[in-house]
């Protein structure tokens, strides 16, 4: 029983897409670049060379928010899409019927279509492999680079990422959906 | 943005208004595969919850050799992790790193030996038993001479055949077949690679320094790309203190990398124009007496020369921005900037190819600014840390008395006599280029007749493709030891297939730094297919040759003949017995080499956690969720030559008189052909790395390719649509060397006379199901001019023509 989330130093990431690969291989996603889990949010630069406007060029790494109020769930007709004891968001493939409601609902466009069995996946915290090892980090939080993750358990006030969100600065993604993301990052 | 994105383009938009001000974020990226038919199969596998094993390895994936721990789950492998025991690579793997599980289950792998049927070139083959293939190799066979053959043809010149290997742990066992058969003729990567970088280091501070990035508050990377050409633990020390977070990074590179999106300065140079920068900036802390003149008086020699040379030749700010392209008052700022910060400023050494004319003495320029800052074996400087010791192993090098010097060698020799080095020095590695045209020229002092590859891939690593194809025809016998079936190995006449690095245990390793630690690469699975590890190879090949050619020897040399009366044949073979190197496995001789110095728990450390130091039992410990502790912090070894040089004087070097003898200005300068210049209508072309992939050694991973399919031609977004070039539009490019094709992608991030894209792909071998033919390779338009120091390649000195096709 905990509450998981995760906290994002996305300043640090290089785009690499080590946490790409790691999450496809942990977790037996399909190949393919509309088949992510997880990805991170690239933008054309601004300006003329040489007078290019650094900041504009910002890597967002991002997956699943996990949200506390998540829209996915609300317009499952199935309940397929589910919190789990961890109140992570969940799909249940046996129920799911791909009306494909919850990935027009979902905000940060975190969901795809797994073409073997035909539902909808997503980032699971890799609850259903590394969670259920008894391991504490998330495939793409292990192999980071330049650790841009921190996973862990909100409710526990004693976690790195109680802390880390107590001593930074942090910001949600479109927190004015008032979806509840659980995935902070840190500024 | 005209370029097609995937269906999260327009995601986030309103978040990027929050954050940067900007305006939509396209979220996946752009470049990535969108290939229908491919996205229904995957071969990743979800990793299981039931039992698994879990062994420590050291990746391949590239030259970094970060420490990885592979789960096996009925007998497959599932998932390498990043092993957080090793402090060179800190608990991470980047996206090769995690790829490499399709490195071994790649189905395109080297199954079993084989032997050339068809023409040469064409990658027929006919597979064959081990014993076949050294039969093949000893005699040849109806379509290509055996090396009995051209050795005693040759008269034993043990020098008739070529060796050359690519970078990696096995690469000194595969040496040591190099030494025993007795050949001069030996080409590695390093003068398409590092070579000026290591040798100006090495002569101006006395060996090639790293940079402690944990610690610095100033840093300068100059044409060096860590957050895309990853070298650890640079790139993961660095990123994470950009930005207003300790360090202040500028980047310097013609190109906006993403080590310029992650610096807090770039700045656009000129290509091939940052010696300029350099001796620019040394002019503005000479002129306003910023270096550390404490340490110059004691630690320096030859300042007062290169003082009169910088001054003398009047390389002020205002002189290098009409060459760099680099507005002068920021040389000022940065000069002033990084001494301030002095000694924790780092004008990043870098690690990579040769890129023009002057590298060498851009490098020994770069060594002499961090000189005089005083920032050298140093924390947040330059260091060079401590290297822990290891056993040397036996190992045989026997004297062929008709065996022949290195046939491009002497210095003395003038352009166009044989064996012409057209370079000063020719190092251990030798000149590739230099050898191959002089062999394509018929000026070698003798016959070289075969050759061995090992690991390597000449026809993808080296500019103008076309001579090497030639190179590798006039071959009389190609033996390739490789894993993949890539364009050199569709040359050779007998394939030998390695194993995979998680095939196989390979010599342990030590590896110097702030933070000393010794790794070894255990065997994961057994091999599959009919394949071996090289030292496996070797020792069948070897027991198959040793004899055989041991009688050639005795046939042409005196001295092995005399040697042969005054005792016996058996006794003078057991100095010529090329088995000997190869008698013991490999986890024997990683045993010896640690256990007299570190004893039984060292041997067992490595089997175990891959990694070894002394007192890693007590030192090493989890800190947090990402981080941990390899040395308490007074424990690390910033410094261990007293703030000092390591050259032999203990100084930094700034006047080398052994240079002028050689023609090689003896300290850094510019001349005018330095400057950078390109012909109206034409382009020049920027070669590079970026992370997913490495060189061509991973050109065929399908999980790789997942993220980025093909290399794309960076053009001048203005210059593009000037042209009616869209993104994906087909272009041909060519030099005088020969043409490729590639599509376009029309950026701001490159100048509007220069053209980019990624080196490895474009490979022409059908036997790669996903790397033939995809995308544009470099090296066939780039041309074959070598740098005058060492020979080495430079790789952006050639200017380009394009059309769209
Ligand atoms: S692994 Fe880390 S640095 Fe690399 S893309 Fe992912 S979040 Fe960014
Ligand atoms: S938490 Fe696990 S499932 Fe989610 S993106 Fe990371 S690796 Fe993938
Ligand atoms: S940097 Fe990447 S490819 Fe290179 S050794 Fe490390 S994990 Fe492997």
């Amino acid at each position: 029983m905990a509450r998981y989330g995760m906290a994002l130093d996305y300043k640090n990431c290089i785009n690499c897409k080590a946490c790409e690969v790691a999450c496809k291989e942990e977790n037996g996603v399909l190949l393919g670049a509309d088949k992510h889990r997880i990805w991170v949010g690239v933008k054309e630069i601004e300006g003329e060379y040489p007078l290019l406007d650094i900041v504009s060029s910002t890597f967002m790494p991002s997956q699943c928010q996990h949200c506390d109020d998540a829209p996915c769930e609300m317009v499952c007709p199935t309940h397929a899409t589910y919190y789990d004891d961890n109140n992570v968001v969940r799909v249940d493939v046996d129920k799911c019927i791909l009306c494909s409601y919850c990935m027009n609902a979902c905000p940060y466009d975190a969901r795809y279509v797994d073409d073997r069995t035909m539902t909808v996946d997503k980032c699971t915290f890799c609850s259903d492999t590394r969670l259920e090892r008894g391991e504490v980090t998330t495939a793409c939080q292990n192999t980071c680079p330049t650790k841009v993750r921190t996973f862990g358990d909100l409710d526990d006030p004693d976690s790195e990422i109680s802390e880390l969100l107590r001593t930074r600065e942090h910001f949600s993604l479109k927190a004015n959906l008032g979806t509840k993301p659980k995935l902070f990052y840190l500024t | 943005m005209q370029v097609e994105v995937s269906r999260r383009k327009f995601l986030q938009g309103s978040v990027a208004m929050s954050i940067v001000g900007g305006s939509s974020i396209g979220v996946t990226n752009l470049l990535a595969s969108h290939n229908e038919k491919e996205s229904k199969t995957s071969i990743t596998t979800k990793t299981g919850t039931g039992e698994a094993k879990e062994i420590a390895t050291l990746c391949e994936m590239c030259v970094n050799k970060c420490a990885a721990l592979a789960r096996v789950e009925d007998g497959i492998v599932t998932k390498l992790n990043p092993n957080p025991r090793f402090p060179k690579s800190k608990n991470m793997l980047c996206p090769r790193g995690n790829a490499g599980i399709q490195a071994l289950y790649d189905p395109d792998r080297l199954k079993h030996p084989m032997i050339r049927v068809g023409k040469k070139g064409e990658g027929e083959f006919k597979k064959v038993s081990w014993e076949e293939a050294y039969e093949a190799i000893l005699n040849g066979t109806d379509k290509f001479t055996g090396m009995n053959k051209i050795l005693d043809e040759e008269k034993d010149n043990r020098s008739s055949f070529l060796f050359c290997a690519g970078e990696g742990m096995a690469e000194h066992t595969f040496k040591q077949f190099y030494s025993a058969f007795g050949s001069a003729n030996w080409l590695n990567h390093a003068s398409l690679c590092l070579q000026t970088v290591i040798s100006g280091y090495g002569v101006t501070l006395g060996g090639y320094p790293q940079a402690d990035l944990d610690n610095a508050e100033y840093v300068i990377m100059a044409g060096a790309n860590r957050a895309e050409a990853i070298v650890t633990p640079d790139t993961m020390d660095i990123f994470k203190r950009t930005k207003r977070r300790g360090a202040k990074l500028i980047c310097i590179d013609p190109r906006f990398t993403n080590t310029a999106a992650k610096a807090d300065k770039w700045l656009a140079i000129n290509p091939g124009t940052d010696l300029a920068f350099v001796l620019a900036l040394t002019y503005v802390v000479i002129t306003e007496e910023l270096y550390d003149k404490k340490y110059v008086e004691e630690n320096v020699a030859g300042f007062d020369k290169y003082k009169v040379n910088i001054l003398d030749n009047k390389y002020t700010p205002e002189w290098a921005e009409k060459i760099t392209n680099i507005k002068a008052k920021e040389i000022y700022k940065i000069a002033r900037e990084f001494m301030a910060h002095a000694p924790k400023a780092v004008y990043y050494p870098g690690r990579r190819s040769t890129f023009s004319n002057n590298d060498f003495q851009l490098r020994r320029a770069m060594a002499i600014f961090q000189g005089i800052s005083g920032g050298v074996d140093t924390k947040g400087g330059l260091v060079f840390g401590k290297k822990l010791k290891l056993s040397p192993h036996a190992s045989l090098v026997p004297l062929y008395d008709r065996a022949q010097a290195r046939a491009v060698n002497k210095v003395e020799r003038t352009k166009g006599q044989v064996g012409y080095s057209d370079c000063a020095v020719v190092s251990g590695g030798g000149s590739w280029v230099g050898w191959r045209n002089r062999y394509l020229e018929n000026k070698m002092p003798y016959n070289v007749r075969g050759m061995f590859i090992y690991k390597h891939n000449p026809m993808m690593n080296m500019p103008n493709t076309q001579k090497t194809a030639q190179m590798l025809e006039k071959m009389e016998l190609v033996v390739a030891i490789d894993t993949m079936p890539s364009d050199t190995v569709m040359y050779a006449d007998v394939v030998l297939p390695e194993c995979t690095y998680l095939e196989r245990t390979d010599p342990v390793k030590t590896f110097g730094g702030v933070e000393p630690s010794i790794a070894q690469r255990n065997k994961v699975l057994d091999p599959m297919f009919e394949t071996k590890p090289v030292m496996e190879i070797l020792r069948g090949l070897t027991e198959k040759i040793s004899k055989p050619i041991f009688d050639i020897t005795k046939k042409y040399d005196e001295e092995v003949q005399s040697e042969i009366k005054d005792s016996s044949e058996e006794e003078v073979y057991a100095e010529f017995d090329l088995t000997k190197p190869f008698e013991h496995s490999q986890e024997e001789v990683n045993e010896h080499m640690v256990k007299g110095l570190y004893g039984e728990e060292a041997v067992e450390a490595l089997k175990k956690h891959g990694v070894f130091y002394p007192d890693m039992d007590k030192y090493f410990k989890q800190v947090s969720a990402n981080e941990h502790q390899y040395y308490p912090q007074k424990k690390k070894y910033y410094s261990v030559n007293g703030g000092k040089a390591k050259t032999e004087s203990k100084k930094v070097e700034c006047y080398l008189p052994n240079l002028a003898k050689k023609c090689v200005d003896p300290m850094p300068m510019w001349h005018d052909e330095y400057n950078f210049n390109v012909p109206n209508g034409k382009f020049r072309l920027l070669t590079g790395r970026h992370a997913q992939f490495t060189q061509s050694g991973t050109s065929n991973n399908a999980v790789l390719r997942d993220l980025m399919p093909e290399n794309y031609l960076w053009i001048n977004r203005r210059v593009a649509e000037k042209k009616h070039i869209k993104f994906g539009d087909m272009i041909e490019i060519s030099s005088s060397v020969g043409k490729t094709r590639i599509k376009a992608y029309p950026t701001e991030k490159i100048a509007p006379n220069q053209l980019f894209f990624v080196h490895g792909f474009g490979e022409e071998s059908e036997s790669l199901t996903w790397a033939y033919k995809n995308g544009g390779n470099d090296n066939a338009v780039i041309e074959d001019i070598i740098e005058p120091v060492y020979g080495a390649s430079s790789m952006h000195e050639t200017n380009v023509e394009i059309r769209k096709v």
